[in-house]
């Protein structure tokens, strides 16, 4: 016998008040981070053990578990590791242009930036293609202030 | 340590979009009732329960005291399990490991989510919220998803820079992708548990539109309404309370990486297609049960597969092919349910996700296949010796493993 769904229950609807909720982070390595976009430099940290920078950087490296604090500048250039063309928005309606969106590892760091690839046909594009950082004319120290990535 | 078995199943009659006749613990206790009415065993012969969903789905933060009563908890230990979309997996091996060590000897297992009663993608966003406000807050654009940091179309957005990764490292092609799909999803319309059921071609996944290239529309999970229970015992309750047709539970693992997708805060450092805990868990639970090389010893996979490149990927990161070649395995039909190593005869989570119950159901069909009483026309048609299950989930990182038999290990 196929299964009939029985007589429909009661809704209530509710919002959920995410301000309510006040999240402290780790924030000494975003705010070396965002400092330096002031300048247009890319800046992380590096352990002294493993070598592995990080962007933005913890002060405890995450594969020693050891202390580190050695600030290290990194180039604004990289090579993207993966990548997927956005076609549509984070609530699935379509982009009115696609785009591409890259997974780019910045050169000297052990990171993998998220940041838009732009300037290029989509078709084109490819795991291990070079790319640079575009910065806006005006940096503020946010994210924002790499507009986009472009192919070298 | 004991052995434990899987002694019965019972689903929700149906896992569908939308159950809006009935609520979040209804839906429990439906799949709770069945597992009873299969076993024939009643809530006295319960000696503990564990309880699996995902919090943040529904915003229902303490489901297993508000349900205890559905769920045939009360005056009993229970305890509650979310990791993500291991859930069910970890739910079930908790229930294992009350067995195996043997505190308790017969022991209920009931996951669930009730997609409708939220939203998807609310909830999944609930998984990283401090981290997304902290971007916000430093220059996001979390709406037109543009500039650094930004991606789009939810989560098929992150998935699908694993799937990209995925197929640059194996040589797999997007069609791939496409093929694996429509063999799910015509798996699938075999399933009466099955959410998404219908006869699907390659021409029809191709027919839908790319949500984030390489993945499509007809390449994504749904998200379902459903609740699945199960119950384990030891090896002296089967003889006493089954005909001994059962489903051991011989070797389990699950191991964690670091988040390798949105882990903005800390910066992500790993290959969101590497899967190395994938592996571990593999090993470990590969080890417990003697399995010496998983190509071969395996009559069928439950695999967790999101998106349906996962199905591929897992494949090769559980040691069932070597990595590169489970897309030609796909081509010579090894994976269809009457071919060498049927791969999610169930349709996967891939046309059926109902959350907290969709790595559960991965081990839940093994067994079901292992004794016989697959109901429905996607009952595989050769004998099961041995079974492998999988879960995954976390941030792209959490990978859990199950190997079922019809024997039980031999005790050392």
């Amino acid at each position: 016998m196929a299964f009939q769904m029985g007589e429909e229950t009661r809704t209530f609807p509710i919002t959920w008040d995410v301000s309510a909720n006040k999240y402290k982070i780790e924030s000494r390595g975003l705010r070396i981070l965002t400092e330096g976009m002031k300048d247009k430099k890319i800046r992380g940290i590096r352990c002294h053990e493993c070598d592995t920078v990080y962007i933005p950087g913890p002060f405890y490296c995450r594969k020693c578990h050891i202390e580190i604090d050695e600030v290290v500048e990194v180039k604004d250039t990289g090579t993207v590791m993966s990548f997927a063309v956005d076609m549509a928005d984070i609530r699935g309606n379509p982009l009115p242009e696609k785009r591409i969106s890259a997974m780019i590892k910045l050169d000297d760091c052990d990171a993998w930036f998220i940041g838009t690839v732009e300037n290029m046909d989509w078709k084109d594009a490819k795991v291990g293609m070079r790319v640079k950082s575009i910065w806006v004319d005006e940096p503020q120290g946010k994210f924002s202030d790499i507009d986009h990535f472009e192919p070298i | 340590m004991r052995n434990v078995a899987i002694i019965g199943v019972g689903y929700t009659p149906v896992f569908v979009s939308k159950r809006i006749d009935v609520s979040i613990a209804e839906m429990a206790n439906e799949a709770a009732n069945a597992v009873f009415r299969n076993t024939g065993l009643t809530i006295d012969q319960i000696d503990a329960v564990v309880q699996g969903n995902m919090q943040p789905f529904e915003c229902v933060n303490l489901p297993y005291l508000w349900a205890s009563e559905h769920i045939g908890a009360v005056g009993k230990p229970v305890m509650r399990i979310a990791t993500g979309g291991t859930t069910g997996m970890t739910t079930l091996m908790c229930a294992y490991y009350h067995v195996a060590s043997g505190l308790y000897d017969v022991v209920l297992a009931v996951t669930w989510e009730k997609h409708s009663d939220g939203d998807a993608q609310v909830g999944l966003a609930g998984i990283v919220t401090p981290e997304i406000f902290t971007m916000v807050m430093h220059g996001l654009d979390l709406i037109t998803g543009r500039g650094m940091g930004g991606t789009s179309g939810g989560s098929t957005g992150a998935a699908a820079y694993q799937a990209l990764s995925y197929l640059h490292h194996s040589g797999a092609d997007p069609e791939h992708i496409d093929k694996m799909a429509a063999l799910e999803r015509s798996n699938a319309a075999l399933n009466p548990y099955a959410h998404l059921r219908k006869k699907t071609t390659v021409e029809d996944i191709q027919a839908t539109p790319f949500i984030s290239w390489p993945l499509r529309y007809g390449h994504t999970c749904p998200t379902t309404d459903g609740a699945t229970a199960c119950i384990v015992a030891s090896e002296e309750k089967v003889k006493e309370l089954t005909d001994g047709n059962v489903a051991w539970i011989i070797g389990v693992g699950s191991c964690t990486s670091d988040p390798c997708t949105a882990n903005f805060i800390e910066g992500q450092i790993t290959d969101p297609a590497e899967q190395e805990s994938c592996r571990i868990a593999a090993k470990k639970a590969y080890e417990m049960a003697g399995i010496e090389d998983p190509s071969k010893e395996f009559d069928m996979a439950e695999l967790y597969d999101g998106f349906a490149h996962q199905s591929l990927m897992y494949a090769e990161k559980l040691g069932l092919c070597k990595e590169g070649e489970a897309h030609k395995l796909l081509d010579k039909g090894a994976f269809n349910i009457d071919g060498e190593l049927p791969i999610n005869a169930s349709g996967g989570v891939f046309s059926t996700n109902a959350i907290g119950t969709s790595a559960m159901n991965r081990p839940c069909e093994c067994a079901l296949q292992i004794m016989g009483k697959i109901e429905g026309e996607h009952k595989i048609p050769k004998k099961i010796k041995k079974a492998l299950a999988h879960g995954w989930g976390g941030l792209f990182q959490y990978n859990s493993v199950m190997v079922l038999s019809d024997t039980p290990k031999k005790s050392s």
